[in-house]
Parts: structure tokens; C-alpha cells; sequence
């Protein structure tokens, strides 16, 4: 039962963190509250290894606390070095921020509310884990559809991708470290041809956006953020 | 259960010394603070005392009012002061028990600093100056904002222990362990958010400046002077130290004295200072750290502090 509370409180600081990065405009602001969320994640993965007392476990949060905190920000800020600043801010989204806010915490009570409804039985790893790895995924969606930048788009990636590794490692409680190790590669592979990618479209098209601003330019002088 | 011997001579002078601390150590507060902030700037910064000083210089100038004010330019800096007194009265600081305790409810609390807030701005708009007209109506964008999110982060902690009565609240909180709900994790992050917002901290306002495109709190006391600025300040500063032992007394009470003995409550105040300092540094620090948003930009950030209660609630229910 003590176990219950403290996962509840990990939940909950996993939460907060994500939130704190969905308010984040600039790129390089995100970059080092993406930082912050992978940190409590790799602590959730340690701890749900000392509960499980699984070896390999240990060894996702270590590779999870390289890659994703040191390794895949340094790619993207290396990458994107020469890159305008005005194609790393986030002034027009889609989805306001304030809005965005208020439907991500429709989207935890949302998940919070579809996962009462399985039958987990005595399992306390997933019964608190698996509603806040689905909120991650649907707020992952939602950051993804309401960015404008392409460059900003990634976090809403890294969010779901963050997401979906809570959401393996609290149902199946640890797979195969092959596997595990073979998920971490996809990512990296990812971040570096999407990173790569961005870079070559600004490069060529001296823009970034995924919609010509020009052409919309007279639409959003009304609106007023 | 809170202290049986509320209505003895000791407690009663118990109450009075808290509320003594809170009035003498508020000043100092502000001036540690700034402090802080200076050396985590490289500069070398005034004296911790320099907000006493200042204060006593105030209190011995003239006052200029302006033709064009009427009676609540002059009453308002004396009913923002009192009320801020009032709230004082409320809180307990290193005991769990407080004079006024029974009426110390967290409604009544908000109601005052809401009773203050108004005639700030109404005394602000009294002199008709444009600058008081600007701060004044940046100051109700804020505060518009901020007051719903500070009901709800405040029932959290409400709910969570069963009382809106402060001193209720704290004596359960004393006993049971912070890990009691998680949804109070949310409560403190998003009450932080409130603290920072209500003092005038740098991503909301920059009390330091008196550029007229950041000023918030400024703009408003620009026409005070003398006597009727040495009690603005000083209610401010005491409004920042009142709600940082709030946020310390119902999210980290560890080490509040539980009982009259002199041994027990002289530690409950070390503690309290120790950890009012250390807020006062994280603060600090935090301040050095961020840049002052832009105004339309503070929404935002008053809405992480609304979402982190709605998430709260979420955590209650389940």
C-alpha cells in the first residue's frame, strides 16, 4: 500500500511536467522541459523496476536517462543551430495554448475515467500508470495537431513516444531488453532523419511552416494573441 | 483537533507574538529577497535592512495628494493595511493555533485580499492619471484570472482534510503525512503559481522597474507618497510573507510546534524561518532565471495553475 501512494505521486509529478511542457512556445524552452519530463520517467522506470525487481528494467531507465535526456536534445538543438528564430517560436497555433491546456485536462479525466473500466485486479503498477501513459498519448496527439511549426510538431512525437513506452512498461511490466533496445534505436533513427529532414525543407524553402504564411497573412492579422 | 487551551492568557499572547512576527520579520523578508536576487545577478545589492529604512524615511515625509482625488485616495492605503492586519491574525506561523482561529476561514482570506486589491485599484483610478488607469486594468486582468484558480487549488487542500478553517487544516495536516493524496501535489504547483502572481514576481510583474510597458503594481502606487506609501509597502511585503507561510504551512508543515512548550515552539520558528528563507531563495532564483512575460502571455501561465487544479480534482476521485 505504501507502494501505492508513491507511484500515485510519480503519476502526478509525470503529469505536471507534461503539462508544463505543453505551455512552452520556443523551441529551446521545450527542449529543456522534454528534459525535465524524461527524467521523472526514467525515475518511474527505476522504481517500477525495484518493485518488479527486474534487472533489465534498471537498464531501460539508464538508456531511457542517456538517450532521451542528454543525447536526442543535443541532436536537435545541433541540428537546428541554423535555423531562423522565427522558424522556432510558436506565435500562431492552431489550438491556442490556454485552450490546449484546458483539453489536456479533459483528456487525463477523459483517460482516467475509460481505464476505471478495465479490470486490472490487484496489479498497483498498472492501475496507476496506464491512465497517465494513455493522458500522455492522447496530449502527445493533441500538441501535434496544434502546432503550427514543423519544428515544434516534434514534442508532440517525443510526448506520444514517451507515452507509449509508459504505456508498455506498466502493462507488460518490462519486455524483452532486445526489443526495448531495439524501440530506442527507432527513436533515434527518427529524431535524426526528422531533425535532418527539417533542416533540408528550411534550407530550401527558407520556411519551415506547414501552411505558406503568406498566403494566410491577411486571415491572421485579425486574430489577436 | 486544534489546541485546547485557545482561550487561556498563553494563548492569547502566543497569538499576538505571531502576529508580531509576522509584522516585524515581513520587511526583512522583502529585503532578503532582494538580496538574493542581486547576488545571483553578480551585483552586490543594498542592505537586508534597507526596507526598514525605507520605511522610516516614508513615515517621516509630507504627503503631495492630488487635486483631483477624492476620500478614497486617502482612506484606501489605510483599509488595504488594515485588512492585510486581519489576515495576519489568521494564520498560524509556528504554532498550530492562531488568535483569531475560529474565524480563519480560507474564503474569508481570499474575501480580504480581494477587499485590499479593489481599493488598490479603485485609489488608482481615483487620481485619474493614466498610469494608474494602465496598472489598474492590467492589475483586474490578473487578478480576474488568478482568483478562480486559487479557489480551486485551495479546495483541494479543503477537501483533502475535510475543513476550510485554517487552523482545522494545518492540525490535521500535522498529524497525517503529505503523502496522503497526490491531488496535493497539484494543489502546491499550482498554488506556487499563485504566490508568484499575487506578489508581483518576474514572469507576471517587475516591481523593480518603472518602465511603463511592464509595470503592473507600480502603476498603481505611483501617486502615493509619504506616510500612505510606507503603508502600501508594508502591507505588501507583509501580503507576500503571509502567503508564503500559507503555502508553507499547508503543503510542508513539518516541524510546526504542536504544543505551548517554549523548547518545542522556539524550534518551530527556527524551522519556519529556515524554510521561509529557502522559498524566499528558490523564488529568488527563479526570478534570475526567467525573463517578465508579456502581458498577453500571463494567461497562460494563471491557466498551468487552473489545469494543475483541475488535475487535482481529477486525483480526488480516484
Amino acid at each position: 500500500m505504501v507502494y501505492n501512494n508513491i507511484l500515485i505521486f510519480l503519476s502526478g509529478t509525470l503529469l505536471i511536467t507534461t503539462v508544463i511542457l505543453v505551455i512552452k512556445r520556443e523551441f529551446s524552452e521545450w527542449i529543456q522541459a522534454y528534459k525535465y519530463q524524461t527524467i521523472v520517467l526514467s525515475i518511474i522506470t527505476g522504481v517500477i523496476g525495484y518493485i518488479t525487481n527486474n534487472w533489465e528494467i534498471y537498464l531501460a531507465a539508464i538508456t531511457t536517462f542517456s538517450l532521451k535526456v542528454v543525447i536526442v536534445p543535443k541532436i536537435l538543438v545541433k541540428v537546428t543551430e541554423k535555423i531562423n528564430y522565427e522558424f522556432k517560436n510558436e506565435t500562431k497555433p492552431y489550438i491556442s495554448i490556454r485552450m490546449s491546456l484546458i483539453v489536456s485536462t479533459i483528456l487525463v479525466a477523459l483517460s482516467y475515467f475509460l481505464t476505471q473500466q478495465i479490470q486490472l485486479g490487484e496489479d498497483v503498477i498498472a492501475r496507476s500508470f496506464l491512465p497517465v501513459s494513455i493522458s500522455l498519448l492522447l496530449i502527445g496527439l493533441l500538441v501535434m495537431i496544434g502546432r503550427k511549426i514543423a519544428l515544434n510538431q516534434i514534442v508532440g512525437l517525443l510526448i506520444l513516444e514517451n507515452g507509449l513506452f509508459l504505456f508498455t512498461l506498466s502493462l507488460t511490466h518490462g519486455i524483452s531488453l532486445i526489443i526495448e533496445i531495439g524501440i530506442f534505436i527507432d527513436i533515434l533513427v527518427g529524431i535524426v532523419i526528422s531533425s535532418i529532414l527539417i533542416h533540408r525543407i528550411g534550407y530550401t524553402f527558407d520556411n519551415i511552416d506547414d501552411i505558406d504564411q503568406n498566403r494566410e497573412s491577411i486571415e491572421y492579422t485579425e486574430e489577436d494573441d | 483537533m486544534p489546541i485546547e487551551t485557545s482561550a487561556s492568557v498563553s494563548g492569547v499572547l502566543i497569538g499576538i507574538i505571531q502576529f508580531l512576527v509576522i509584522l516585524v520579520l515581513a520587511p526583512l523578508l522583502t529585503g532578503i529577497m532582494r538580496k538574493i536576487k542581486a547576488i545571483t545577478q553578480k551585483r552586490t545589492g543594498s542592505s537586508i535592512f534597507q526596507t526598514y529604512f525605507d520605511i522610516h524615511k516614508l513615515m517621516r515625509k509630507d504627503e503631495v495628494i492630488s487635486e483631483e482625488s477624492s476620500w478614497i485616495f486617502r482612506f484606501s492605503p489605510w483599509i488595504i493595511f488594515s485588512s492585510t492586519l486581519v489576515v495576519a491574525s489568521f494564520i498560524p506561523i509556528f504554532v498550530v493555533y492562531s488568535p483569531f482561529g475560529l474565524g480563519g476561514d480560507i474564503i474569508l482570506i481570499i474575501g480580504l485580499f480581494g477587499v485590499s486589491r479593489f481599493f488598490l485599484m479603485l485609489a488608482g483610478l481615483d487620481v485619474s492619471s493614466a498610469f494608474g488607469g494602465i496598472g489598474v486594468s492590467r492589475e483586474m486582468m490578473i487578478s480576474s484570472l488568478i482568483e478562480p484558480a486559487l479557489f480551486l487549488v485551495l479546495f483541494i487542500v479543503a477537501v483533502t482534510y475535510g475543513a476550510t478553517n485554517i487552523d482545522t487544516i494545518v492540525s490535521h495536516e500535522v498529524e497525517s503525512s503529505i503523502l496522503i493524496s497526490a491531488s496535493l501535489l497539484f494543489s502546491f504547483f499550482g498554488f506556487f503559481i499563485i504566490v508568484m502572481a499575487e506578489t508581483g514576481k518576474i514572469p507576471f510583474d517587475n516591481p523593480a522597474t518603472h518602465l511603463e510597458l511592464t509595470m503592473v503594481h507600480e502603476a498603481m502606487v505611483l501617486e502615493f507618497s509619504g506616510k500612505s506609501l510606507a503603508l502600501i509597502e508594508l502591507s505588501q511585503s507583509i501580503k507576500q510573507m503571509l502567503l508564503m507561510s500559507l503555502l508553507i504551512n499547508l503543503f510542508i508543515p513539518w516541524g510546526l510546534s504542536t504544543s505551548f512548550s517554549i523548547a518545542e515552539m522556539i524550534v518551530g520558528l527556527l524551522v519556519f524561518v529556515l524554510k521561509v528563507i529557502s522559498l524566499g531563495m528558490l523564488i529568488a532564483y527563479i526570478e534570475t532565471k526567467v525573463a517578465k512575460w508579456r502581458l498577453f502571455r500571463i494567461p497562460d501561465l494563471i491557466f498551468l495553475s487552473l489545469a494543475s487544479g483541475l488535475m487535482g480534482i481529477i486525483f480526488l476521485f480516484i
